[in-house]
């Protein structure tokens, strides 16, 4: 053990954790260097703890980084971007496919077919039951030239005989 | 490092790596993990929150575009501190910092951290004693040399080990326990004052 006091830079080494075997004993022994130690010791955390406060209070009014966290959700954003592009451009793209010239000519040759049958369907539901037997009889004698059917104004048909 | 050699030789450093590039790839758990820790740093080291700010997130942007580089051989806590260390430095040359530094613009309040630390029981003759001491203190940690005063803040309020403080500042040995013992010199001195 040492008979004589610590120097300074051995105080400082106890502080910093280094200290040897020797300079412990010592300290065991001396109270002298004892307090020595001990204030340098309190000073240093006095210093930490007034560091840790501050720190913690000046974090505290700050906001999280805002670039950091927005980087980090680049791909989903990216991916959320893709997708309304991609439904913005279908959308655009309906309206284009409907007032294309062939689509407007499809449209108009289903409208046409859709006519003619309603033409059809109109004829062959004209003649009334009661008289449909004459029909047999007209398109018998039409065939030989004896009669015809006309329609009258106002789309009821009349059927003539001769 | 001998904890690696031993984790080589066990043929387990692959998932120590792998462990520590899913650590380094996740941004969010990174900051959130040592964010607190980098900004106290910066903000004792320059004394200025906004500028602090500003290294923390360079810091954590530099790290992720250079997640590839890191090699594992220290922890990601040391690798960290050594890219906020050299933007500190590049920070402290800047002209504005040293135009604030001059102005004294960034001075801190230290009797008002000691207000918001007193205990309750603490006599008002003690308190003043305390608030007096750590405004010393204070100052005299601010005017330190760069490097004594970095060293200073990662041994005593990071407790850093002194072979971490050298890995992070690329230092040696003991260039950085003679910057230790010169800082506490002053910090022995300061108290001094205060007797």
């Amino acid at each position: 053990m040492k008979t004589t006091h610590l120097s300074a830079w051995e105080h400082e080494e106890c502080v910093l954790g280094e200290a040897t075997p020797e300079m412990l004993d010592h300290l065991t022994e001396c109270a002298p260097c004892r307090v020595e130690v001990a204030r340098l010791e309190r000073g240093v955390t006095l210093y930490r703890k007034a560091a840790l406060e501050w720190s913690s209070e000046c974090l505290a009014t700050r906001p999280r980084q805002p670039h950091l966290a927005g980087r980090s959700r680049l791909p989903a954003l990216a991916v959320r971007w893709a997708i309304a592009a991609a439904v913005l451009f279908v959308l655009a793209l309906v309206p284009l496919h409907l007032w294309s010239p062939r689509a407007v000519q499809h449209t108009a040759e289903i409208s046409d077919d859709a006519l003619l049958q309603q033409v059809d369907e109109q004829v062959s539901v004209t003649v009334p039951a009661s008289m449909e037997s004459l029909t047999h009889l007209v398109s018998t004698e039409s065939g030989s030239g004896a009669g015809a059917a006309t329609s009258a104004p106002g789309g009821k048909d009349l059927v003539r005989t001769n | 490092m001998e904890a690696l050699e031993q984790l080589i030789h066990a043929g387990q450093l692959s998932p120590v790596r792998d462990r520590i590039a899913a650590e380094l790839e996740d941004v969010d758990t990174l900051c959130d993990t040592y964010r607190s820790r980098i900004y106290r740093y910066a903000l004792l080291s320059l004394r200025d929150p906004d500028l602090a700010e500003s290294v923390t997130q360079d810091c954590f942007l530099k790290a992720y575009k250079a997640r590839k580089e890191f090699r594992g051989d220290c922890s990601v806590a040391t690798w960290l501190t050594r890219i906020a260390t050299n933007l500190i430095r590049d920070s402290t040359r800047s002209r504005k910092f040293q135009f604030w530094k001059a102005a004294n613009a960034t001075a801190v309040d230290a009797g008002a951290i000691a207000d918001r630390l007193r205990s309750p029981g603490l006599s008002p003759e003690t308190f003043l004693m305390i608030k007096e001491e750590l405004q010393q203190l204070w100052d005299t940690v601010a005017t330190l040399p760069g490097q004594q005063r970095i060293v200073f803040l990662l041994r005593f309020v990071e407790e850093m080990e002194v072979l971490e403080i050298a890995t992070a500042m690329g230092l040696h040995v003991g260039t950085v326990k003679s910057h230790l013992h010169r800082a506490l010199t002053a910090v022995r001195k300061a108290m001094e004052g205060t007797k």
